[in-house]
């Protein structure tokens, strides 16, 4: 399997503290990959570094083989990574259809439309009902984003992001903050969505993790600790004192 | 006589003396507007109305008391620290929770209040302060005469200025300030009275302004406008420094006033506006600020304001009825004061379509307005241009100044995007009071109005009317239309979470910059149309002033409707139409309408009427959006 997301000796400080340290990291194309560990372990950071949200201090990133280190984030969503947030990320503003239409204003090129109308382009109107119905939003069509449930908010921010049809799926904790219904929900939802795909989750819940992903990285203090499929870390001694608090070194 | 590049000493050195007593000024009063702002989150915009206060103070108590000096630099500050405290307690805390530019707005309304009412009371005129006995006299260094109170008040303000840094960055009271800045639900739960602190911390950074302003009272003259235009350098001066840096404060302070009394020796015409060029060039180089650690706030939780769209039946209707009312208009109403409103309506349309619809809140509209005001002017009398291509230059001329002003500004955001665009605008204030062909304080008056097309004469007051009012519909038509295209709806998604957008693939650089562009322009047609119809382009429409009175429509009215600005500059100019008796208490009124509409109802007459109406159809809950940025973790 090809490499669709590469990175090479990443490293990123904030004034003076080495948050993501020297880490070699490689996406496979088709699977689920999932980063764990503990709090402050650099997760999130090589995440917002992965999707250019921020900038290494060091090293490179490859997206199919090119370097696209020096890229912004919107040009990388123009590649086909797109990302998810922490904190629900939906435009509150703006209605549930609002929200899907705003991948399909960009993938259909008018975005910088100032004359023609969604309600002209019935290509979108349906792809956006498919959307909403497929992700069960129907009743909540016109509602405004900022009045859905947590666990609808992040329904409709995955549904907005598959609108994309992205090639690879960047989810930072998909399952933070929702209740064991939603999580079973949306578990299947990433699963469903993970055909055709290549998605990297970094995720705290590791019945998720182990539900989900075939590959895992566990970081500690930002660099990588190991490597493999669920059984193969969760078996690993260095893993298991990492999570426990224990004092292991190197 | 001793020269220094064709300067001689004795004039080099007076201009750097006076520059650094400038910058000691500068200092103390960004430094209060730093800790203010690290502590609260507010941009304290009433901090020169209230450095005024001082400095009135002083001379209220030599005046009517009999107070001298020594005692003015206890009294003053301590006066005007504890009417700090009372806005801080019964207006600025409930705003602490939402966006940080809500604290300007009120700040802006209350400097309007306090510069209205003191100017009511003492006129216009500035006041002497005598120099006290003990501070007079001076020495004569061999290159230079060095004033004893001069070289006092430099004295005073690196004391004060480096006492404050010291409490704040090496004792005990400070740390505590400090981290309820990080987090103050944490410090309070140490048992620290963190609201107790708030207040106090206010008091103090206030008391430092009216300080600053007792010491300047023997330099400058007294008068109720002087906090006025030192706030929007100060302002620079925060912008060049960058915020959350105590230490950045004070030095960038003093490297102003320095730098302002080198360009005024060598260079004088640009001495006004090389604090605005800094600026600029240190946004371009260094966005954070020369000291700037601290990124940007991210701005609290918003309130979604935006009321739901109007079915497209409705929306028709209710265009064809604002067409009728004004067509009808002149039947009833003086048609010079509907012209006037109506352009003013369209420059709030076009500044809301920035604020409201993008949530960047300009506070420099003016310049757009101002300036092609002054170039329609000058190409009507002086080329010759027929109206309409008159008309089209000016409007042009805002949206290159649009482009270039708009490229520098979007690199900030929120609060720094107010301040940018003031100082932005001040530098073309100062340009056009400056430059060969504004006419400087006269204006260009006797605008000719010429024929439309060479056909109709805008002599004739029914075809100026018509003029007028096909430029205001066809304006707002143009904006109606952007704000339902994906354009206007993807500018909304940009305002409701930024890097969202971003991660869908827009660059949302390019999007904010292109309305802001637009928006200048339909903000140059107005100013264009207006030196016609009023045949005046004066410095009245590039002066801040006009800048707070846009601002001013737009909230009164509802940011982010369609027909709220509209209501707004109709209110607004009416009040100034009918009220032009009352002096300075129109003034006084802009800013308690200000005061009154970020504490009771921030929607603006047209919001809080459609989420009535929208209320009495349905239940519904405000929305609440909280600020996600990416997190380093």
């Amino acid at each position: 399997m090809a490499n669709v997301l590469e990175a090479r000796g990443l490293s990123r400080e904030f004034g003076g503290f080495r948050a993501v340290s020297n880490v070699d990291f490689a996406l496979k194309e088709g699977t689920i990959h999932a980063v764990i560990g503990p709090n402050g372990a650099g997760k999130s950071t090589l995440f917002n570094l992965l999707t250019k949200f921020l900038s290494p201090s060091e090293g490179r990133i490859l997206h199919k083989g090119e370097d696209v280190t020096a890229l912004r984030p919107p040009a990388m969503a123009r590649r086909g990574v797109v990302r998810s947030f922490q904190i629900s990320a939906v435009f509150a503003g703006l209605t549930v259809r609002e929200n899907i239409e705003m991948a399909l204003l960009r993938t259909n090129g008018i975005g910088w439309s100032f004359f023609s109308s969604i309600a002209r382009r019935p290509a979108i109107r349906r792809r956006v009902d498919e959307m909403i119905s497929r992700f069960s939003l129907d009743e909540h069509a016109d509602t405004q984003a900022g009045n859905l449930s947590y666990g609808r908010k992040r329904v409709l921010e995955l549904a907005t992001t598959l609108a994309l049809d992205p090639d690879v799926l960047l989810l930072d904790e998909p399952m933070a903050g929702l209740g064991h219904e939603d999580i079973g929900r949306i578990t299947d939802l990433v699963r469903e969505s993970g055909k055709g795909r290549t998605i990297l989750l970094v995720e705290h819940n590791m019945r998720v993790v182990s539900d989900l992903a075939d590959q895992i990285t566990v970081m500690v203090r930002g660099e990588v600790l190991a490597e493999g499929s669920y059984a193969e870390v969760s078996s690993r001694p260095d893993v298991i004192a990492a999570y426990t608090g224990g004092q292991h070194h190197g | 006589m001793i020269t220094i590049f064709g300067v001689p000493s004795v004039v080099l050195f007076g201009q750097l003396l006076l520059g650094l007593i400038n910058g000691a000024f500068y200092a103390m009063l960004s430094l209060g507007l730093a800790v203010i702002f690290g502590m609260m989150n507010i941009v304290n915009f009433a901090h020169g109305a209230l450095y005024m206060m001082g400095a009135l103070g002083a001379w209220i108590l030599l005046e009517y008391f009999g107070i001298g000096y020594w005692w003015a630099l206890v009294l003053a500050p301590l006066g005007v620290g504890i009417f700090g405290i009372v806005i801080e307690r019964t207006m600025l805390r409930p705003l602490y929770k939402l966006d940080h530019l809500y604290g300007m707005l009120l700040t802006f309304g209350l400097s309007l209040i306090i510069q209205g009412v003191f100017r009511d009371w003492f006129g216009s005129s500035g006041q002497p302060y005598a120099i006290p006995a003990a501070l007079s006299g001076g020495t004569n260094l061999g290159f230079m005469f060095l004033p004893t109170y001069r070289a006092w008040v430099i004295v005073a303000s690196l004391v004060v200025c480096l006492g404050t840094w010291f409490v704040i960055e090496r004792t005990k009271l400070g740390s505590y300030l400090r981290a309820a800045t990080e987090n103050a639900p944490l410090v309070q739960a140490f048992g620290i009275d963190v609201p107790r602190m708030v207040m106090l911390t206010f008091g103090a950074g206030v008391a430092l302004a009216a300080l600053a302003g007792v010491l300047a009272a023997p330099i400058y003259q007294v008068n109720p406008l002087m906090g006025a235009d030192v706030i929007i350098v100060v302002f620079a001066v925060v912008v060049i420094g960058g915020m959350g840096s105590i230490m950045g404060a004070i030095v960038t302070g003093f490297l102003v006033g320095l730098v302002e009394g080198l360009t005024r020796a060598f260079y004088p015409q640009g001495s006004s506006t090389v604090v605005f060029v800094m600026m600029a060039i240190v946004l371009l180089l260094r966005p954070a600020g020369l000291f700037g650690s601290k990124p940007e706030a991210a701005g609290g939780v918003h309130v979604s304001l935006d009321a739901p769209a109007p079915a497209f039946r409705t929306e028709i209707l209710l265009f064809l009825g604002m067409a009728a009312l004004l067509i009808i208009g002149p039947a009833f109403v003086y048609s010079g004061f509907l012209m006037k409103a109506m352009l003013f309506a369209l420059f709030a349309c076009a500044f809301n379509l920035i604020a409201g619809y993008g949530r960047l809140v300009s506070f420099g509209h003016a310049m757009f307005l101002g300036t092609a005001g002054y170039v329609c002017g000058h190409a009507a009398k002086v080329w010759g241009l027929t109206p309409e291509l008159a008309i089209l230059t000016g409007t042009l001329s805002a949206t290159v100044l649009g482009v270039v002003t708009g490229w520098l500004a979007i690199r900030s955001r929120g609060i720094y995007f107010a301040m940018v665009t003031l100082a932005l605008a001040q530098m073309i204030y100062f340009v056009a009071l400056q430059a060969p062909f504004t006419g400087g304080e006269d204006g260009l008056q006797n605008i000719p109005r010429g024929k439309l097309f060479g056909l109709f004469d805008l002599n004739d007051h029914t075809l100026l009317y018509g003029f007028v009012l096909v430029v205001f519909l066809g304006g707002f038509l143009l904006i109606a239309q952007v704000v339902r295209s994906p354009f206007g709806q993807v500018l909304k998604a940009i305002r409701e979470h930024e890097p969202r957008a971003q991660s869908l693939g827009y660059s949302t650089d390019h999007y904010k910059l292109a309305a802001f562009t637009l928006s200048a322009t339909l903000a140059g047609l107005a100013g264009a149309t207006k030196a016609v119809v009023l045949q005046l382009a004066s410095l009245t429409d590039v002066h801040w002033g006009m800048s707070g009175e846009v601002l001013l429509m737009t909230f009164l009215g509802g940011v982010g409707t369609l027909y709220g600005p509209v209501a707004g500059a109709f209110i607004v100019i009416a009040m100034q139409n009918y009220l032009a008796s009352l002096g300075q208490w129109v003034t006084v009124i802009h800013g308690a309408i200000f005061v009154v509409c970020v504490l009771a109802f921030r929607r603006g007459l047209v919001g809080e009427l459609i989420a009535f109406l929208g209320r009495s159809r349905k239940p519904a809950t405000p929305a609440k959006t909280p600020q996600a940025a990416p997190e380093a973790g």
